[in-house]
């Protein structure tokens, strides 16, 4: 099974300019957003991608992706009509295929010399299903991501049976359904923001846009929960760093987490110190 | 011990640890009564030896607590009763205060080490007992608790702390304004009514011992109250509304309390006390709003909201009962705090959909989350209480606990039971119609306390006592029976099957469930109704308050208007005897078939119920429009255009009207009747004046009431008193029968006090209440004390005069029980004495509050309880500045505005009255008085006692008996020198009671001459009424005066009760023996003549210890 397409949503909701922003990587060079996950999909042997983008906004990231020609694809989302219809609307692009999936507002720090993405395809490519990256996530964060429960497959470090999806549970639910032997308490596997996704998907969202009629938003953890039941799916557990850009503060802490693990890490350090120093000095001297 | 003998020891032991262990359920359900009838005192010290060691190194929970509960049935009931225990010891000081402070583990080390080194004696087995029993109820009660928490959904609410880790998120619909006004989220819970009597197998301990055995047909309705003979349609009576609301705050409104409360801290949120709005911050706590993990935690409530809400917003609760009175029996509270948490956890996405019916799963967490809500107020009831929540029919079963419960390896059961809703095959439509036809549910009015019912439940059903285990068998039976009744149909089958259950099992392992009222009720209706009365249905803990009655459908609703009349009836001829909290009501009702519901109104429609604008409306007037924000001015345009326009806000603007322009309240007919009565009573003002004035200045007080810290105060010694436990000489006994014969005795039942700790403060007078069936027959008090004098005066074949004294509070009853009664038949003269003095009611002094909550050993409660308690007495204090510390209490009924001013003024009201010298006039060979407390059940004229008295020639003749661990309040003692009784009050520090062997029975004999003379009066002066009051005054300002605090009930609303703190002062007789030239002498009697029953609670106790029969074998019945 290869994995050669990949889906990037970047319609949402406060989503549309993030990509957009600049940040200095790890290589010391500095790149958008958008490029910074282009070369992160690329690295893990995908050949084209499809940003799902709202009217309009292609332009902006055409010319911010022009370097990498003609294996950029865009698709319009019409209307914000949740994170299962962006992906939807890229049933065409994937055609028959597994395809990798990120958003577009949240950059990866892998901890090991294998990125995020690389990681992923391996597993899925190996294991030859849909499989989602989660992570161990304290319960207070549960308003903010989709979470799945399961089981550990044996032998099989850091992989899980998915049983049940649900986005953005609360705890009370969670504790119920969501449960995982082996986490720490008030712990669960909440998406890491990336997937690799069996065709089936398609299916499944398509009853569940015409079931929607328009009218109602469609979530991506709702399918996948389908998707559960009706074949294998498993979730990859990630010990590296996501980091949304999009809440306050998001992105000053994902350019520190990319400085503090690459060439310039000394440099930001220091100036961190500094600025530190230099502020604590200043309240002593008042 | 040698090895033989240790052999020996293990082999004897090692039979009730059998019981325990055994999986056959032959062996384990046998009865622990049984086997101690037969078995000696060492036998029995043996297994209790074995029985502790057990419970110390067993791991499963109920092997633990079955053991526990062993060791006290042992040390209560068993052990004092066999031959050669000692009568008679010193119960440790240091143990009292651990079992005040629930440690019962140190208590019990502490009683054990003194039993060996003492020897085994009925004192420290009193103490061990008490001890044991709240280690038992400790254990279950914790394991309760554990599982509570451990329950998946609720853990979460735990471990969160901090405002910024909290999960939740209001749902985005009810944050979503239309035209200015945020939706509301109403949730409507019907009540639960049980259709069996569960026999209480719901109290989640007994689920959890036997699940087998619990079982619930448990049945969910709306209900509307009948007046004048109408009702409007049933409709579900709970009601629960959520939303937000634009200021960073909670508002809390309870519409029926007429209470609404605006909370901004978090602290506010957990002061239960505060308020009358405990209920829904236990709602807002259960339902994760404010997870019980926060509690204690400093940040503002502003910050928690914003996580919940968004930045500047906050919520608004509102709770509605609609008009059902509290103590109906079904369960309204917890279904109203079940109905909070629903809509809740619904606002905050907790349940998957916002409106409509709940999904199985989520039922069940909102009853777990109830039970949780019920632990943290401080209460509890069983786990059938949340069956509103579920629709229609349903049985309710215990159930195993399996591998993945929190509960399984400490439990047979689990914590939450399984609900099945009965199919139309299993009840049809016909008959769940057939039911509603001939159902008549009631409430009789009656204030009840089923606390103590559940603990005696727990323990006989732990004990697995014989006649009640028994019983639990039948009612199972009586269970299946309707079952199966109900799908055939049978409706009049069902009626006796319910009937045979009360009159049956139910009464045969409670006798208090039923009481004269209930058997009163039954036979009228039976009398009026015959065979067309289908049969009693006893709803819940007891009878009396919620009930039901099955009649022929055809006269149903003749039947709704006739009880409505025999309850009111009924209820005014008992109303002094026995306490009720309103006046009897009538129901309609309906099966609901939905269980809780919700539904959203949005835009203009979103309105709360019309009581909230009563409430909250008036006070938003009278703010400037133009700082209301600005929801709150849609709101009130929206409010004022519905009052306009719909018919059922009819009359709001009158009652609005009326609130902002309140009438002047017409209270000058209860001042004046509180006039009227001290004037009518002997209220001595200027005394009161002189009490007051002593109070406020600090000269009397609590604290007051001891004498000097250096008063030497010992035991007294074996010569200091005789023995007649082990019998009395012949002679003194004949002695006495001649006294009697020749009239030399009358006897003085003191019957003017309030019986407080048996009434709770209720008003009803304690001498008239029918406590227990003695010869088949519920009897009072009064009743009891005649039937004894009957006897004896038949025996020695001369009536005996017999003296009730009064008091303001108990004359008009007892005169009239009395005469309706034809005084129970008593042969010989029968007078009542009159009181003659009484006092006002004054609002605490703080130091007093303090004196009493603070300074003088308390029983601490469980934990949550207690953090209730502590809130309720800052809650008082506040009350008590507020009123004016000092000040009369008048804001009450006037009649307990009143207080009797302690029993010494009853013997020389008897001379102040002209009873003591019309009894003399009547029966001049009169030369004795045998004195004693209405609640002293087995006393009677006995000759050899009476003998010994007149031998002695004694003034005075005081009873006492040995102490055991509830006889507080003071005993015999030499004081500086002087044998006397001493009052617990007046002792300098309380650890002094544990040293005095000896405990005041309240029952003297008195020589009348040699009292008159004490007064310095002769028979000829009793007819000077001048005369007798100088003497009486005179020696009354010897006697010390007692400043007490005592709980009186104020009754409001719907059957609702608060109780305050009054002061009030006494005099008490027993401190005429610190008199000087009063010629004293003490006898020991035994325990079943002297013991005093104070309390409800120890009824039980009483009628299983020997007690009852004891006294039955003294009454020969009129």
């Amino acid at each position: 099974m290869e994995v050669t397409r990949a889906v990037i949503a970047a319609a949402g909701r406060g989503q549309r300019t993030l990509p957009l922003q600049t940040l200095v990587d790890s290589d010391g060079t500095e790149k958008s957003v958008l490029c910074i996950l282009i070369e992160e999909v690329l690295r893990a042997g995908v050949e084209e991608i499809c940003f799902v983008v709202r009217p309009g906004d292609e332009v902006p990231y055409a010319q911010e992706a022009a370097k990498y020609g003609g294996r950029i694809h865009f698709v319009h989302q019409e209307e914000p009509l949740g994170h299962g219809h962006a992906v939807y609307c890229a049933r065409n692009f994937v055609g028959n295929w597994p395809f990798l999936h990120l958003v577009g507002d949240h950059l990866y720090v892998s901890h090991s010399r294998d990125s995020c993405t690389q990681r992923l395809v391996r597993v899925a490519q190996s294991e030859a299903c849909s499989v989602s990256t989660v992570q161990a996530t304290r319960e207070n964060y549960l308003p903010y991501y989709g979470a799945v429960g399961g089981q550990r497959i044996r032998e099989k470090a850091d992989i899980y049976r998915v049983e049940s999806v649900i986005e953005k549970p609360t705890p009370t639910i969670a504790e119920q359904r969501l449960m995982v032997p082996g986490l720490r308490a008030g712990h669960y596997l909440c998406f890491f923001g990336m997937h690799v996704l069996m065709p089936a998907i398609f299916d499944i969202l398509e009853e569940q846009v015409g079931a929607g009629d328009g009218q109602i938003e469609v979530t991506l953890a709702d399918a996948l929960s389908e998707l559960a039941r009706r074949e294998q799916y498993l979730a990859l557990e990630m010990h590296d760093r996501r980091y949304d850009i999009g809440v306050r503060y998001g992105l000053m802490t994902a350019q520190l987490a990319l400085a503090l693990s690459g060439q310039d890490r000394d440099l930001v350090l220091t100036q961190l110190l500094e600025l530190l120093a230099g502020r604590e000095l200043g309240r002593k001297a008042d | 011990m040698n090895l033989a003998g240790r052999l020996i020891e293990k082999l004897i032991m090692s039979h009730l640890i059998e019981i325990i262990t055994a999986s056959d359920p032959d062996i384990r359900n046998r009865s622990l009564d049984a086997f101690c009838r037969t078995a000696s005192r060492e036998l029995l010290l043996a297994e209790c030896t074995a029985l502790d060691e057990f419970r110390r190194q067993s791991d499963n929970l109920y092997e633990r607590v079955r053991a526990l509960f062993f060791l006290y049935a042992i040390h209560r009931f068993h052990l004092p009763l066999k031959e050669g225990m000692d009568q008679g010891g010193i119960i440790p000081f240091d143990g009292y205060m651990n079992l005040l402070n629930r440690r019962y583990q140190e208590a019990i080390e502490v009683f054990v080490a003194e039993q060996v080194g003492e020897g085994p004696n009925d004192s420290i087995s009193s103490a061990l007992a008490v001890a044991y029993r709240g280690l038992g109820f400790q254990t279950l009660a914790d394991q309760v608790r554990r599982s509570v928490r451990s329950v998946c959904g609720n853990q979460w609410m735990f471990r969160t702390g901090h405002p910024a880790d909290h999960p939740l998120r209001v749902r985005h619909e009810l944050r979503r304004r239309q035209n200015d006004m945020f939706p509301i989220l109403r949730e409507v819970t019907p009540v639960r009514m049980d259709l069996t009597h569960s026999g209480w197998s719901d109290i989640f301990f007994l689920g959890m011992d036997f699940p087998e055995g619990a079982r619930v047909i448990n049945t969910s309705i709306d209900l509307s109250v009948r007046h004048n003979g109408r009702s409007t349609p049933p409709a579900p009576p709970v009601e629960a509304y959520f939303r937000v609301i634009d200021e960073p705050l909670l508002r809390l409104t309870s519409v029926d309390l007429g209470a609404t409360a605006v909370v901004t801290s978090l602290s506010e949120i957990f002061d239960f006390a505060r308020d009358y709005l405990g209920l829904l911050k236990a709602a807002v706590i259960a339902s994760g709003i404010v997870p019980p993990g926060m509690e204690g935690a400093g940040q503002p409530l502003a910050d928690l909201l914003a996580q919940l809400v968004g930045p500047g917003y906050g919520i608004e609760i509102v709770s509605r009962v609609n008009d059902i009175p509290k103590g109906s029996r079904l369960a309204v509270s917890t279904s109203l705090l079940a109905s909070l948490i629903a809509v809740c956890m619904r606002a905050t996405g907790q349940a998957e959909n916002l409106t409509g019916k709940l999904s199985e799963n989520e039922r069940r967490l909102v009853a777990a989350r109830a039970i949780l809500g019920e632990w943290l107020g401080g209460s509890g009831g069983g786990w059938q209480d949340s069956g509103g929540v579920w629709p229609s029919m349903k049985l309710i079963s215990g159930e195993l606990s399996g591998p993945s419960d929190p509960e399984y390896g400490t439990s047979r059961g689990r914590l939450l039971p399984s609900h099945r809703i009965f199919t139309d095959d299993e009840v049809s439509a016909e008959t769940r119609r057939q039911l509603q036809d001939s159902l008549v549910l009631v409430h009789g009015g009656m204030a009840q306390d089923v606390g103590p019912i559940l603990e005696m439940v727990t323990e006989k059903y732990l004990l697995r006592s014989e006649a009640e285990w028994a019983g639990r068998q039948e009612a199972i039976s009586i269970l299946d029976e309707v079952v199966e009744l109900l799908r055939q149909g049978d409706v009049q089958a069902i009626g006796n099957a319910t009937d045979r259950n009360f009159h049956g099992p139910i009464q045969t392992i409670i006798p208090w469930t039923g009481n004269l009222y209930t058997d009163l009720l039954n036979q009228r209706v039976k009398a009026e109704f015959g065979d067309d009365f289908w049969g009693f249905w006893m709803l819940g803990g007891m009878a009396g308050g919620g009930m039901g009655f099955i009649f022929n459908p055809l006269r149903k609703e003749e039947a709704q208007d006739r009880l409505q009349h025999i309850m009111s009836e009924t209820k005014q001829e008992l109303e002094r005897a026995v306490p009720f909290a309103m006046e009897p009501v009538v129901y309609d009702f309906s099966i609901n078939e939905l269980g809780t519901y919700a539904e959203l109104s949005v835009g203009d429609a979103a309105l709360m119920p019309p009581g909230y604008y009563a409430l909250i409306v008036p006070s938003l007037l009278r703010m400037d429009m133009g700082r209301l924000p600005l929801f709150r001015r849609a709101e009130l345009d929206r409010f004022g255009e519905a009052c306009r326009n719909e018919p059922e806000l009819g009359g709001m603007v009158q009652m609005l009207f009326d609130r902002l322009l309140p009438r002047e309240l017409d209270d000058g007919g209860s001042v004046q009747d509180l006039d009227t009565l001290l004037n009518e009573f002997g209220f001595d003002r200027m005394q009161h004046e002189q009490i007051r004035a002593d109070l406020r200045g600090g000269r009397i007080g609590l604290a007051k009431n001891r004498l000097p810290v250096n008063s030497q105060i010992e035991d007294v010694t074996p010569e200091d008193l005789y023995d007649a436990t082990g019998g009395m000489a012949e002679v003194w006994h004949d002695l006495g029968t001649d006294a009697m014969a020749n009239g030399a005795v009358a006897v003085v039942s003191l019957a003017g006090g309030a019986g407080s700790r048996w009434t709770k403060g209720a008003g009803v007078v304690k001498a008239l209440n029918p406590f227990a069936k003695l010869g088949g027959v519920h009897r009072n008090f009064v009743e009891v004390h005649l039937a004894k004098s009957r006897r004896m005066g038949r025996k020695v074949g001369k009536t005996i005069p017999h003296v009730i004294t009064t008091s303001y509070l108990t004359h008009d009853p007892i005169a009239s029980y009395l005469a309706r009664e034809d005084n129970y038949h008593y042969p010989g003269p029968l007078l009542l004495s009159p009181g003659r003095v009484v006092g006002l009611r004054m609002i605490p002094m703080v130091r007093d509050l303090r004196f009493a909550w603070e300074e003088t050993a308390q029983q601490l409660l469980d934990e949550q309880a207690q953090k209730v308690v502590d809130g309720l007495h800052n809650a008082l204090i506040g009350w008590a500045r507020q009123m004016g510390e000092g000040n009369d209490y008048s804001d009450n009924l006037p009649m307990q505005c009143l207080h009797p001013v302690g029993h010494w003024y009853e013997i020389p009201n008897l001379m102040r009255n002209g009873v003591l010298a019309r009894l003399l006039s009547v029966r001049p060979e009169l030369q004795y008085l045998m004195v004693h407390n209405i609640d002293t059940l087995g006393v009677d004229v006995d000759p050899a006692i009476l003998g010994s008295h007149i031998d002695r020639g004694s003034a005075w003749t005081s009873e006492v008996i040995t102490r055991q661990i509830e006889d507080r309040g003071g005993g015999l003692a030499r004081v500086d020198g002087h044998v006397r009784l001493i009052e617990g009050l007046a002792l300098p520090r309380e650890e002094i009671e544990f040293d005095l062997s000896y405990y005041n029975t309240n029952t003297y004999w008195i020589s009348i001459d040699r009292l008159l003379e004490l007064f310095g009066l002769t028979r000829a002066e009793l007819d000077d009424e001048v005369l007798v009051a100088t003497a009486v005054r005179k020696l009354a300002t010897r006697m010390p005066t007692y400043i007490t605090i005592k709980d009186v009930k104020k009754r409001w609303g719907h059957g609702q009760e608060d109780i305050y703190p009054v002061t009030q002062f006494e005099k008490l007789w027993g401190d005429m023996t610190a008199l000087p030239e009063m010629d004293c002498s003490y006898v020991v009697v035994p325990r079943l003549r002297g013991q005093q029953l104070k309390e409800v609670a120890h009824l039980d106790g009483w009628l299983r210890d020997g007690s009852a029969t004891y006294l039955e074998s003294l009454c020969e019945w009129g």
